[in-house]
Parts: structure tokens; sequence; C-alpha cells
């Protein structure tokens, strides 16, 4: 839960925010014999609703885990009135936050649960206030601060573990989005699909250097068949990988141009012409060999395999 | 004889000199000095300069080591800096510094080949 920043100055200011002061801390620890009373029936009452819907039904399969789930509730329920609300609090605050997640139980869910919560409490402390109703919703106030404390603790787990997922994938997706190809003896190729935007311009960037370096290689063929459209920004970007290649030493193929991009690149009046450029892939490859001093010849007809 | 602390080699008729601690101003200018006096006591017709060490070129430095290249040509010695780490290519043109007109090469080899192959061409016009 690093992204959350969690420290002592930072649930300071969600305490401050929350409104949770000395005096709220005294009310619940004041409390703590009316949820003791009534942690069973009031958990009982939550399960009521969620067993009643059949999506919310279905994260409880058997008997067992809902027994479980009970007592965790109850446990849950009397942390909220222990009195000390320190970082172990809220780790343990996290921790059912993280449950929920990983169980793939919706924030609706959650959230519509803690409202029949809520419902149950307040029926109870007017109850236990009989007639003092200044009191009752004095420590319903003091209860919902503590709940919303808690369930913005919930919420942000939430939302980090999708900030994970998302960050996971895109990391998936840049590795798969730079194959660098090794055609032959110092010759490099990479093909790009799909959209080139900033971020993936730095990555192509650095594999093509990366790679040009660990392998020694002479030529790095870059092949935009896959590019759906080549503006003026994407043939900055290739314009500046090929600049760095060739500080490296090395040098770059442009191939897979299409007669369309083409046109747009003069039309768009961006200087490529410092950089070797082919059409087909094919020919940037022999072009490449020739550069490390080699080329494709016919077999004599005595040579050929197939016989 | 050089006297700064980036000693410089002489390799047939070419010098090489690697660079392997960061370059401050001080440090700039004996070696720009040190590689011109070389290049005149030598009369070398070719410079590798190697940056494999350098972990960072700042424009400040890039631009030294272009001009002592631009130097070097005008006593007739060409200049090939080799072992530019990928980072350092990348950072430099990001800021826009494309170090034009400046021979570079993969590796150390490289640059004695790129050295090697231009004495043999110009061996082979020398007489025109």
């Amino acid at each position: 839960m690093d992204i959350l920043k969690l420290d002592d100055e930072e649930l300071k200011r969600r305490l401050a925010f929350f409104e949770l002061t000395d005096e709220d801390f005294r009310r619940l620890t004041a409390l703590k014999p009316f949820a003791e009373r009534w942690t069973n029936e009031i958990t009982e009452g939550l399960y009521e609703l969620i067993m009643g819907q059949p999506e919310s039904r279905a994260f409880f399969p058997d008997q067992a885990t809902l027994a479980r789930v009970k007592k965790l509730q109850n446990s849950y329920f009397l942390g909220l009135f222990s009195g000390s609300y320190d970082l172990n609090y809220v780790r343990d605050r996290l921790r059912v936050g993280t449950a929920h997640e990983r169980i793939g139980m919706p924030p609706k869910l959650y959230l519509g649960a803690y409202r029949r919560y809520l419902a149950l409490i307040h029926a109870r402390l007017q109850d236990h206030f009989k007639g003092n109703d200044a009191e009752a919703s004095k420590a319903l106030a003091t209860i919902r601060k503590i709940i919303f404390f808690d369930m913005a603790f919930a919420i942000d787990t939430y939302i980090a573990a999708y900030l994970e997922t998302m960050t996971r994938h895109q990391a998936a997706i840049r590795e798969l989005s730079t194959p660098v190809i090794k055609v032959h003896d110092r010759i490099l190729l990479l093909p790009i699909v799909g959209t080139v935007d900033t971020q993936r311009a730095h990555q192509i960037m650095e594999t093509v250097l990366v790679q040009i370096v660990e392998q020694q290689a002479k030529v790095m063929i870059l092949d935009i068949a896959g590019v759906p459209v080549v503006d003026t920004k994407v043939a900055d970007h290739i314009l500046k990988t090929t600049a760095a290649v060739q500080l490296l030493g090395a040098q770059t193929i442009l191939t897979g141009i299409s007669a369309s991009v083409a046109r747009t690149v003069v039309q768009l009046g961006v200087e490529i012409t410092r950089m070797h450029t082919r059409s087909k892939l094919s020919e940037g490859i022999e072009l490449a060999l020739s550069i490390v001093g080699k080329k494709i010849t016919s077999k004599k007809e005595s040579e050929r395999g197939d016989a | 004889m050089p006297s700064g602390p980036i000693p410089i080699l002489k390799l047939g008729s070419t010098l090489l000199a690697t660079i392997h601690i960061d370059l401050h101003d001080t440090v700039v200018d004996s070696f720009q000095n040190d590689v011109l006096e070389e290049i005149e006591r030598t009369g070398s017709d070719g410079l590798i300069i190697d940056i494999s060490a350098l972990e960072t070129v700042d424009i400040y430095v890039a631009r030294m080591l272009a001009n002592t290249g631009k130097m070097a040509k005008l006593m007739g010695a060409e200049t090939v800096i080799v072992g530019m780490r990928p980072a350092v290519a990348a950072t430099l043109v990001r800021m826009g510094y494309l170090m034009e007109g400046i021979n570079t090469a993969l590796s150390l080899e490289e640059g004695l080949e790129f050295h090697t192959r231009r004495s043999k061409m110009s061996d082979g016009m020398g007489d025109a």
C-alpha cells in the first residue's frame, strides 16, 4: 500500500479532515459496551441484506465461508470502538479493503452494505440512549465519522489495486510493442505496429539504442508498415531516433513507407532525406546487408538443394 | 607529452584518447591542448575519442568534444567518437544536440576500422 503514502502525518491530515477529535475517540470508547451487546445482531442484519440479493450472495458460496466472514465482521465492528486509531488501525482497515478487492466485490455492494450497517446501528443507538435524542445523534455523528474514515481507506485500496493492475498491463504492452529481431549478423529489425505516442516513442528509442549497443549492430531497420498514421510528431520521433543511432555509430533504415505516408511526409515538410528509406522491408534488408558488406545472390543450378 | 589526466596513446598514425573521468572545465582545457599538441607532435591523421566510460555527457561536454573534432580536422586529423552509451545518445538528441559533422562508431574496434578504411582510400587517391 505504498501508493497511499501512509505515515503519521498523512494519518493526522485524514483524521483532521474527517473532523475526528479526541472527543469522538472518547465517545467511541464509551460505546464499547453498546457495541459488544449488539455486534452479533448487527452482523446478522447486514448479512440478511447481502444474502438477500443474488449478486452479493454469490460471494459467499458455503456456510463455512459465511461463518468466517461473520466472525471477521464482528471483530471489525468492535474495532471501531477500540479506542486506538493509529497506523495499526489503518493497516487493519486496508486489509479489509484489499480482501474485498481480491474477491472481486464491486464498490457498489461494499458501499450499499455500509448503508445498511449505519441504519442498523442507528436503530439500536436510539434504543440505547432511550429518550436522550441529543446524545443519540451525537453518538451517531461520531460513528458516521469513523465509518466514513474507514470507507475512504477501502475506496483508496480499490483504486490503488486497479492502478497496480493497469501499470502491470501497461508494462506488458510496452514490452510487446518493441520486439527487436536479429535479421542477420549486425542487422536488427524493429517492426512498429500501431499508434506511436510520445511515451511509446521514448520506449522505442531506448530499446533501439540499448539493443544496438548490446548486439553491436551496425544497422537498425525500422519498419513502419504497421503504423496507421504518420504525422509530424511520429516523423519527428523517428528522426530523433535516427540521430541518436548515428551518435552511437550505427545507421537506421526506414522501411514500409506506403504511397500515402510518403505523400503526407513531404506535404508536412518533414526533412527525412537524411536517413535511408525504402518502401519494402525486403529492399531495406538488402540495403542493410550491403552496408555490412554482404549481399544476397542466387544459388548456381548445381548448388540447389531441392532435388 | 600530455600533461592532463587523460592519457593519449599513439597507434600507428592514429591517436587514441580514452576519457575515463568526468570532464570538468579545467580538465577539458588541458585535454583539448594535449590532443592538439599530440597531433602536431606526431603528425597523426586520425583521432579516436573513447567515451564508453562516461555515464552522462552534458551539452557543454558534447560541444567540447565536437569542437575538438573540428580543431583536429583543421590540423588534418579525422575524429571518431566511439562507445557512446544509449542513455547519453538519447539525452543529447532530446536536448536537440545532434553533433552534426562528427563521425561516430560503436566500439573502439570500429573506430580503428574507420581510420584504416579511410587511410586506404586516401592512399588510393593520393596521386590524383
